[in-house]
């Protein structure tokens, strides 16, 4: 059985009543979780220590993030990218932080020890995160954290990125390693935050050929982007052999996002899953550690990672949504209460066959990039 | 911004006098393939890795032999630009003479060289991300108050803005690519709109009617 975890704690990285990255995306999803049958308790974990979080994070950073959380006066904040639109200084915003930095941690840790091979992190992601600066509702980066524990006892991690939005605080950690393969599938930099991500962006040292970004143009749709996904992923991994495979589950590639322009539908994100799960099969011996990240439509972002906890425990997709938990949560979703798991078929978009086409030739030329890096 | 940010000061150079494969040898090992040519302390020419691939081609009516002196090949006399120069001066002068780089001198003494892949380096520096950040696209007139607005909108949300590039449309409107420091772009795409400015990107937040 996989392990989820969840702790309550989470709620406590809530950077704001109207801010998208809200908590109440993992706790609504915990619970339609549990209506869909899935029979786990969540095991709760500590909030990470500060010297944890700066086993990735510069100190003087870090120190400050801690300071303003607990509501006191420090000098030139700016410079760290706090205090901004997207990272609000918000009063326990440094123990929440670390509260999602310490679920992601103690997955790689059970991963490490072996008592686990598939867990669920529910919540985390924050991949923008830099070592000095918070960035994109991001302040520190449980990914990264996580993922050198696991290189410092010696895994290979293969860390693959589905959110809408490039990892660029997770690449950057892990440019020159030779431990870490970073892959990202996003919509493309030129359009989209944080502007990076591009295909010759491919590592540096002993990481060169080892990051690998798939950059897609706006408005592609799910059938384009697994291509896309299925071009390169058997591939990288075969060449990497990875112990350990780490997903950020972020959910805002769906349609309906309203901070992305990616076109997948619930259905695409099951296939999606399904794929992580084989690869996982196959590279890892299973181990498979995710998380979540970025999506900020209430509807589609419980629905598709309630749809990833089915697929990871194995179990059926229902064709409803449990009545209990639309009635439970109605006035949250203010948007309506999706009746169906599953999206309805969309409408393909004017410029899908252009759209394939460009995606189709960015698969191709990062793998002709990165040809003469693996040998 | 200027040549002397751009250019490369540690300018490797030959005298005259050198053979065709010294030069060529140069510009193999630094991995450049531009090389002034200095005759006492003064600039004579340019001789580049494809005046070398000429001259000696077996191709040419008279081909150089490899022991032949860059002083017979090189190109003369010699396009330059100044430290203060702006780059899309420097840009110009390239386009214009159909070369791929400008020794830079000051007062007559060579203090740099600019190429095409410097000016690239600098479009890339303008139109890139050099912090995370979005990207909206305005149509808008191009009137001074337009500019009010925008700017004013995003200190009033006190969202930073990483780079704003404009260009002209064919129709005389201006283009205005404005990359602002943060992921949600719905709050100023709103105000925007409300002040009369037109969002062309993305379309989802394109003003309604």
């Amino acid at each position: 059985m996989p392990t989820l975890i969840y702790g309550p704690g989470y709620r406590h990285y809530d950077l704001g009543e109207r801010h998208p990255f809200s908590p109440i995306r993992a706790e609504l999803t915990l619970d339609l979780i549990r209506e869909v049958g899935i029979d786990a308790v969540p095991l709760v974990p500590e909030p990470a220590t500060v010297d944890e979080v700066c086993t990735i994070h510069d100190p003087e950073y870090v120190a400050t993030v801690e300071a303003l959380s607990e509501g006191r006066e420090v000098p030139d904040f700016e410079r760290f990218g706090l205090g901004t639109a997207d990272d609000p200084i918000v009063p326990g915003m440094g123990e929440g932080a670390r509260q999602l930095v310490g679920g992601t941690l103690i997955g790689a840790r059970r991963i490490l020890s072996g008592v686990d091979d598939r867990v669920l992190q529910l919540g985390g992601g924050l991949h923008h995160a830099k070592r000095a600066s918070a960035a994109g509702f991001c302040v520190y980066n449980d990914l990264s954290i996580a993922i050198q524990e696991m290189v410092d006892a010696g895994m290979y991690v293969a860390y693959v990125d589905i959110d809408a939005h490039h990892c660029d605080g997770v690449q950057e950690t892990f440019y020159s390693s030779e431990q870490v393969m970073t892959v990202s599938l996003h919509e493309s930099p030129e359009f989209l935050f944080p502007g990076t991500g591009w295909v010759h962006d491919l590592g540096r040292g002993m990481g060169r050929g080892q990051h690998l970004n798939l950059p897609l143009d706006p408005f592609t749709d799910g059938d384009s982007y697994l291509a896309t996904f299925d071009a390169v992923m058997g591939p990288a991994l075969s060449w990497f052999r990875p112990d350990v495979l780490v997903v950020q589950a972020g959910a805002d590639g769906h349609a309906s996002d309203p901070l992305a322009d990616l076109m997948l539908t619930s259905r695409d994100y099951e296939t999606i899953f399904r794929r992580l799960v084989d690869l996982a099969g196959r590279h890892t011996k299973g181990r498979l550690l995710v998380t979540l990240g970025g999506g900020y439509s209430l509807d589609a972002v419980t629905r598709v990672w309630a749809i990833l906890g089915l697929v990871l425990w194995d179990l059926p997709v229902p064709d409803t949504v449990p009545e209990a938990w639309r009635r439970r949560w109605s006035q949250v979703l203010v948007d309506g209460a999706p009746e169906a798991m599953h999206d309805a078929p969309i409408k393909p978009v004017a410029l899908r066959h252009e759209i394939e086409t460009h995606n189709r030739q960015t698969a191709t030329r990062l793998l002709d990039a990165v040809a003469p890096l693996w040998l | 911004m200027f040549v002397e940010e751009v250019m490369h000061r540690d300018v490797v150079t030959v005298s005259p006098a050198v053979a065709l494969t010294e030069a060529y040898h140069l510009m193999q090992t630094g991995g450049f393939r531009h090389l002034p040519v200095m005759d006492g302390g003064r600039l004579v020419g340019v001789v580049t890795d494809r005046d070398l691939r000429l001259a000696t081609s077996q191709l040419a009516d008279r081909p150089f032999s490899p022991e032949a002196r860059v002083g017979d090949v090189m190109s003369a006399p010699v396009s330059t630009a100044y430290p203060r120069d702006p780059v899309e001066l420097a840009a110009r002068t390239m386009r214009d003479a159909r070369i791929g780089c400008l020794p830079v001198e000051e007062d007559e003494t060579l203090v740099g060289i600019v190429t095409v892949t410097d000016l690239i380096d600098a479009f890339l520096a303008v139109t890139g991300a050099r912090r995370p950040s979005g990207r909206l696209e305005l149509q808008i007139q191009g009137r001074p108050e337009e500019f009010a607005t925008l700017t004013r909108v995003f200190a009033e949300l006190d969202i930073s803005i990483a780079s704003i590039l404009t260009t002209q449309e064919p129709d005389g409107r201006t283009r205005v690519i404005v990359r602002p420091e943060t992921i949600d772009l719905r709050e100023v795409s709103r105000r925007l709109c409300s002040e009369g400015l037109e969002i062309v990107w993305p379309p989802p937040l394109a003003c309604q009617p």
